[in-house]
């Protein structure tokens, strides 16, 4: 077994003043299909360019399959990294640009690329591609070096859902026989949540959530019931968001043990929802301030 | 590398191969009547050790007929800038620039060495062109030489083992200040100026103390020095050896004016001489190596300073 494809340590990367991640700890388990999620400016980017070494870190370290991204630059061989927008030269034809991935990658599968692209012309200048086209040439030129971990950041952002869906598909396909690590970056959570196993939440440049998807979904209840100040209720450890309509009180809860109080209606709760309540921006002074419940529950 | 690195500068390298072949007829055509004027004005009779005489006139008339042509192809002293403003300032800022950098440096290639390859590739075919460039010039300038020397700046500059010198230090620094300053045009505009300002002070203060220069005394009246030196100063002084300001030297030629006597004359017999500090023209390949070293070194070190900054302080 080989190294974990991602450890970062009190990750921290300050641009000028600002912070655009601080004290990321994280480590993520080999082979998952993994959604960066984060609304934008949560740190996403910053995180995948510290992962291929286009970053350096202000503190902390991040191993990227056991190894320094920065200071051994033969990590980059390992992986696949699609950047924003799915930069590639222009004035190249989608036959040249998949010469210059042949000429920098020691390790190349042509097979692979030429089967994804079938339908573009390799005379075509990438310049005139589509959105949809382009992307599904970087995506190919990424998968022909047969990486290990795979580094996507927001691949349909400029994509149609249809394409989206369809560069998901290939990818999929492409990294199944290999069982390579993938992160897909996103700020959309249902392209996400299509395909991934396990969520790393960001918000204000920190770790937020993180699991398994499973293992969040099995963890968080929806309890709904009739509106009444809040107490501890047994069985809830955290509750992440409050929702008032009428007289009815909904809460989103992380869950340690049974409900037992029958007044609430308890009910599973799906990914997006749970995303999305971590995301809300009302919730990014990240640890919850009972001050701040109260007032929300009066006036609200 | 050498397909990425081709592919990637193909256009400027026959935009380059272009230049040179314009040149190169540029040369041949205005080339040719100058040698026949050489040979009919038997100008080769003017040389050391034993000029004929009337050479004064011949000489002079000479380089003034061609004078506008030697001119122009001084204008040729910008040719190795072009190199770091068209190449090597591009070569990194328009990756930055259009964000490609992100595909260039995440393949399996690590980025320093990418950017080394492309770099000793493109200064391969920049020393090839500048020598070529340089040796066009040398032919052309020729008849000139041999009657002027080339050891003066407006010869020596566009000659010999410098120009490609030049070219490969603009070439580093353009890569250079496009890493720094991420933009094409911010790129261009510091490898302008860093360049000349480079070329301004080597020329001013390292190379006339190459090597000593030497002096001559003449008697005050008599011609500057000899053809083909490198004339680096030329005071007079009078019999105690002090030198003359040039308000005592006004002060002494108006003197004899109203004396009616001929201000040379004046001067001689006042005991003034001139001392002319001067580099020989039997130094220039000396010279050029030196200049020339100089200028790789600068290079080389230029190149090796960026080549650490891709490697351990990315963008």
């Amino acid at each position: 077994m080989s190294a974990a494809p991602l450890v970062a340590e009190s990750l921290g990367k300050r641009f000028r003043r600002e912070w655009g991640l601080r004290g990321l700890t994280l480590e993520l388990p080999a082979g998952a299909i993994v959604g960066l999620v984060g609304a934008n400016g949560a740190g996403k980017s910053t995180l995948l360019a510290l992962a291929t070494g286009l970053l350096a870190p202000t503190e902390g370290t991040i191993s990227i399959l056991g190894r320094d991204p920065l200071r051994d630059p033969g990590t980059l061989a390992e992986v696949g990294f699609v950047a924003q927008g799915a930069p590639l030269y222009k004035s190249f034809t989608v036959g040249e640009t998949i010469t210059y991935a042949r000429k920098t990658n020691a390790r190349w599968d042509d097979e692979i690329v030429v089967e994804l692209l079938t339908r573009i012309d390799s005379s075509a200048k990438v310049g005139s591609l589509s959105e949809g086209d382009r992307a599904r040439l970087a995506l190919a030129i990424m998968l022909g070096k047969r990486p290990q971990l795979v580094l996507l950041d927001e691949p349909f952002a400029s994509l149609d859902p249809l394409a989206g869906r369809e560069l998901l598909q290939l990818l999929m396909d492409g990294v199944a026989e290999t069982s390579a690590t993938v992160v897909i970056a996103s700020h959309v959570v249902a392209d996400v949540e299509r395909v991934c196993d396990h969520i790393v939440l960001l918000a204000g440049g920190a770790v937020r959530l993180e699991g398994s998807v499973e293992g969040l979904l099995e963890s968080h209840r929806l309890l709904t019931g009739p509106r009444r100040p809040l107490g501890a209720i047994r069985g809830v450890r955290e509750i992440v968001r409050e929702r008032h309509s009428g007289r009815q009180l909904t809460l989103l809860a992380v869950t340690d043990g049974p409900i037992v109080d029958a007044s609430w209606r308890v009910e599973r709760v799906g990914l997006e929802d749970l995303l999305l309540a971590y995301m809300a921006p009302e919730r990014l002074p990240a640890a919850a301030r009972p001050t701040e419940r109260v007032r929300l529950r009066w006036h609200g | 590398m050498a397909w990425v690195t081709w592919r990637q500068h193909r256009s400027q390298l026959v935009t380059a191969a272009g230049l040179l072949v314009a040149l190169a007829f540029a040369a041949l055509g205005t080339r040719l009547p100058i040698e026949a004027a050489f040979h009919h004005d038997s100008l080769a009779g003017c040389l050391p050790p034993a000029p004929r005489t009337g050479c004064d006139i011949i000489v002079p008339h000479f380089e003034g007929e061609w004078n506008g042509l030697v001119t122009a192809v001084r204008v040729l002293a910008v040719l190795p800038v072009l190199a770091g403003l068209f190449v090597g300032a591009p070569l990194l800022a328009r990756e930055i620039e259009q964000g490609t950098h992100r595909f260039a440096w995440t393949q399996g290639i690590a980025r320093w060495r990418w950017l080394l390859s492309k770099t000793a590739l493109l200064a391969a075919a920049t020393a090839l062109a500048g020598g070529v460039a340089s040796a066009l010039v040398m032919w052309w300038r020729t008849p000139f030489d041999t009657l002027e020397g080339r050891m003066g700046p407006a010869s020596f500059d566009i000659e010999g083992l410098v120009v490609p010198a030049y070219a490969l230090f603009a070439l580093a620094l353009g890569v250079l200040a496009g890493l720094v300053f991420r933009r094409t045009v911010a790129a261009m505009t510091s490898t302008l100026v860093a360049f000349a300002a480079t070329r301004f002070l080597v020329l001013e203060f390292v190379r006339p103390h190459f090597l000593a220069p030497l002096h001559r005394t003449d008697v005050a009246s008599g011609a500057g020095g000899q053809p083909g030196d490198w004339v680096l100063s030329d005071t007079l002084v009078d019999g105690g050896g002090r030198q003359i300001s040039v308000a005592r030297e006004n002060l002494a030629v108006l003197h004899a004016q109203q004396a009616g006597i001929d201000p040379h004359t004046y001067i001689v017999t006042l005991g003034w001489r001139r001392v002319i500090s001067y580099q020989p023209a039997g130094r220039f390949w000396t010279f050029q190596l030196l200049e020339a070293g100089l200028f790789a070194a600068l290079a080389v070190v230029v190149v090796l300073v960026t080549v650490w900054l891709v490697r351990r302080r990315p963008t």
